[in-house]
């Protein structure tokens, strides 16, 4: 008896030139659109080739977002953290050299011409000026959406922080959110992993093809790649490569330094493809804030409440997730943190990292 | 049998009258309050289904009168009600059929046809799938979603939590939520999202008849194919039965499952979205977040409000057709940017390629606004098909 076969469906009548857009997006320059009256400035410039020195000693290539108006500190990996206030109306221009890219703020919820998703709306073609008008305090990130599995893991991403409105990004205590808790000291713990052979493929690695009366016909599909398989080698928080599962990272990019009577934000963020775990050891920590939004702090969020992670209780977060915790340390000591890595099929832990919270008198 | 039409098409547990009149994709009507529905039949057959590249793939699949299904037929039924399922072995091994905490049936030997009776449990969202050899059986094609509406209230469960009852109540209602109240159940306001992943050298080895280990299986499971309700990249995009669309102020509820063995990150853009259950625990703390976890066997509800951006540079009570008149005018690439739309899609990367590549021919959907708030159209909507 013949096994029956499920079609893959017809692309519908009408529908050819946004099939082809999902694949191949056009392009687009200038802006801003439907301009409004800006006050915050920044530029931003993608794809900019670096090295990386990984713990065995090799230099691998990775990629990253410049700031071009900052000499000293806009080429960092990371890329340069973009840090606004509440109400800024924020315009970015941003150059595409070399071939088109995008930018997209996660978390941040412009129209779809700012939003930086190529199939829904296009790529940019030299210059593009985005603009959007932050309306909630807390922790975002951006990133190309560019043949994004590659393009992110390369390190084409950076820290959205937006501050309450009225915050000076040097004047501490600061305000997590209008009505949330002030802190003293705040950490950003940026987990990621590389996967060492996706760092030799060039920017448009495995893009199928562009075929416009024939967007996806099976002779378009690339079928070399591998963008599927994640095995990563290796483990960084905040930019910093972890050398070993027993050695805490020290720099003070991670590792957290404060006094007792002081209260500590950390910002965490998923910018890897595995799923991580964290466990602060000797201190509970109180999640205040969730991809961006205060728990229980205004009327969209009053749903929910902030809540507390016990000391040395592990909590996972997969890609793209923030949670923002607050910790206020009553007794001097080093406090460990880990995170670990598992492979989002297999569970395996590949790596852990560790860092400290030193509290002082 | 197509997929495109397995939500139409496929509601089975209700009076088939109730079927008809739901006729929008992804609606949950009413069911008919009086007498059970007449036993569900479903046989475990064999199918070749086509993946977005145009390779067939053997699969295991759920079938019924009108043909295989990848993945299963939605199963609708209402709580309390007595539910009877007629499950037929047409394979070559043995199978079986479970809701876990609802039902079991046990292997059911090649050939033979087994009765499974349960009572619908409290409102919610379930996967039922074929437990044995886990995960094998279930990921090679033996999962379907089954969706129970509460016997009465206004949220999707019999017991909701304070904090989502006020949610409920709130839409429509409260300043933060202007647009329609939620009306139980609404009216083309509800999509199901039925997650998976293909590795077609397994499903070769099935075709062939090999006994695959279960553990070599998760060990060296490479997906090619990240699937929503059998559909992947352009085609999961742009499926009515998928991706909502509506108005400023006319919420969704969105039914997501993964019968699949990788942890999937979804994340919406244009909205945050209200976290209202997590495999069957309704929650007391409703996170509203833009990229949440849904792990091998969860199932997560979640509330798209359809607000307005909030982002959006501008005056936000200038009506969006006022404020963003150059970008609802734009057509780029041939395609209108009016109506406003966004993706939704895993921030597991992984998840967003085909054959390895191809981004983003992988786990995508997308979501659509229409209109502000007033219901008037954005200008320059393409004609409808």
């Amino acid at each position: 008896m013949a096994v029956p076969v499920i079609p893959r469906p017809p692309v519908p009548a009408g529908e050819v030139a946004m099939f082809f857009k999902h694949i191949c997006p056009p392009t687009f320059g200038g802006g801003p659109v439907d301009p409004q009256p800006a006050t915050v400035e920044l530029a931003r410039n993608l794809l900019v080739g670096e090295k990386f020195r990984i713990p065995d000693g090799r230099d691998i290539d990775i990629w990253i977002i410049e700031d071009p108006d900052d000499n000293v500190g806009g080429r960092v990996f990371p890329s340069k953290a973009i840090r606004v206030n509440q109400g800024d109306t924020v315009r970015v221009r941003v150059g595409s050299q070399g071939d088109t890219h995008t930018i997209h703020w996660h978390g941040i919820e412009p129209s779809p011409v700012n939003d930086g998703v190529g199939k829904h709306s296009f790529e940019v073609s030299g210059n593009f000026v985005y603009q959007f008008t932050p309306r909630q305090a807390g922790t975002y990130f951006y990133h190309c959406h560019k043949n994004t599995t590659l393009h992110v893991e390369m390190g084409l991403y950076g820290l959205l922080i937006v501050d309450p409105p009225g915050s000076h990004p040097n004047f501490l205590p600061r305000q997590s959110f209008t009505g949330g808790p002030f802190y003293h000291v705040e950490a950003f713990w940026v987990s990621d992993e590389f996967d060492t052979r996706w760092h030799t493929l060039g920017h448009d690695a495995f893009m199928q093809d562009c075929v416009p009366d024939d967007p996806v016909g099976p002779q378009t599909f690339s079928r070399d790649g591998f963008l599927n398989q994640f095995k990563p080698d290796v483990f960084l928080i905040t930019g910093v490569a972890r050398t070993s599962d027993a050695t805490p990272i020290a720099d003070p990019r991670v590792a957290v330094s404060a006094r007792v009577g002081q209260t500590i934000l950390i910002r965490t963020l998923n910018a890897g493809y595995t799923v991580q775990q964290y466990t602060i050891y000797g201190l509970p920590a109180t999640v205040i804030a969730a991809d961006g939004r205060p728990l229980g702090a205004t009327p969209e969020t009053r749903y929910s409440a902030p809540f507390v992670i016990p000391a040395g209780r592990p909590f996972r977060l997969t890609s793209g997730r923030r949670f923002d915790l607050i910790l206020k340390p009553t007794r001097p000591g080093v406090y460990p943190a880990t995170v670990e890595y598992f492979d989002w099929i297999t569970g395996r832990r590949y790596a852990v990292a560790r860092t400290t919270i030193t509290v002082n008198r | 049998m197509n997929r495109r039409s397995f939500l139409r098409k496929s509601l089975v547990g209700l009076a088939a009258a109730t079927l008809e009149s739901a006729g929008v994709p992804g609606m949950l009507a009413p069911p008919a309050a009086e007498g059970a529905p007449a036993p569900i039949a479903l046989t475990m057959a064999p199918a070749l289904v086509e993946m977005i590249d145009g390779t067939q793939v053997f699969m295991w699949t759920f079938t019924d009168a009108s043909g295989p299904h990848f993945p299963g037929p939605v199963i609708t039924v209402r709580s309390g009600q007595r539910v009877q399922i007629a499950l037929t072995n047409a394979l070559d091994e043995l199978h079986a059929f479970t809701v876990p905490g609802v039902v079991s049936s046990g292997p059911i030997l090649p050939g033979r046809t087994r009765l499974v009776t349960f009572t619908a449990p409290a409102g919610g969202t379930y996967l039922y799938f074929d437990p044995l050899n886990a995960p094998v059986n279930r990921v090679l094609g033996l999962h379907g979603a089954m969706v129970v509406l509460p016997a009465a209230g206004n949220t999707p469960y019999t017991r909701p939590t304070p904090a989502v009852q006020q949610l409920f109540d709130d839409l429509g209602v409260a300043p933060q939520f202007p647009g329609d109240a939620w009306l139980a159940p609404p009216a083309n306001r509800s999509r199901l999202w039925l997650f998976s992943q293909t590795d077609p050298r397994f499903n070769a080895q099935a075709q062939a008849g090999q006994t695959i280990n279960a553990a070599k299986f998760v060990a060296g499971f490479v997906p090619d194919y990240f699937t929503i309700n059998g559909l992947s990249g352009a085609f999961a995009s742009h499926d009515p039965a998928i991706f909502p669309s509506g108005n400023i102020g006319e919420p969704h509820l969105i039914r997501i499952l993964n019968a699949g063995v990788a942890t999937h990150s979804p994340h919406q853009h244009a909205n945050h979205i209200y976290i209202l259950s997590v495999t069957g625990v309704v929650q007391g703390n409703v996170l509203f977040i833009d990229t949440f976890t849904v792990r091998p066997l969860d199932r997560v509800d979640w509330l798209l409000p359809f607000v307005r951006p909030p982002d959006i540079a501008g005056d936000p009570r200038t009506p969006l057709r006022d404020l963003l008149p150059q970008e609802l005018a734009l057509v780029l690439g041939n395609v209108p940017q009016s109506p406003l739309s966004w993706p939704m899609h895993c921030h597991m990367e992984q998840s967003q390629t085909a054959l390895g590549g191809n981004y983003p021919q992988g786990l995508v959907a997308h979501m659509e606004i229409v209109g502000d708030v007033d219901k008037v159209p954005f200008p320059n909507q393409p004609p409808p098909p």
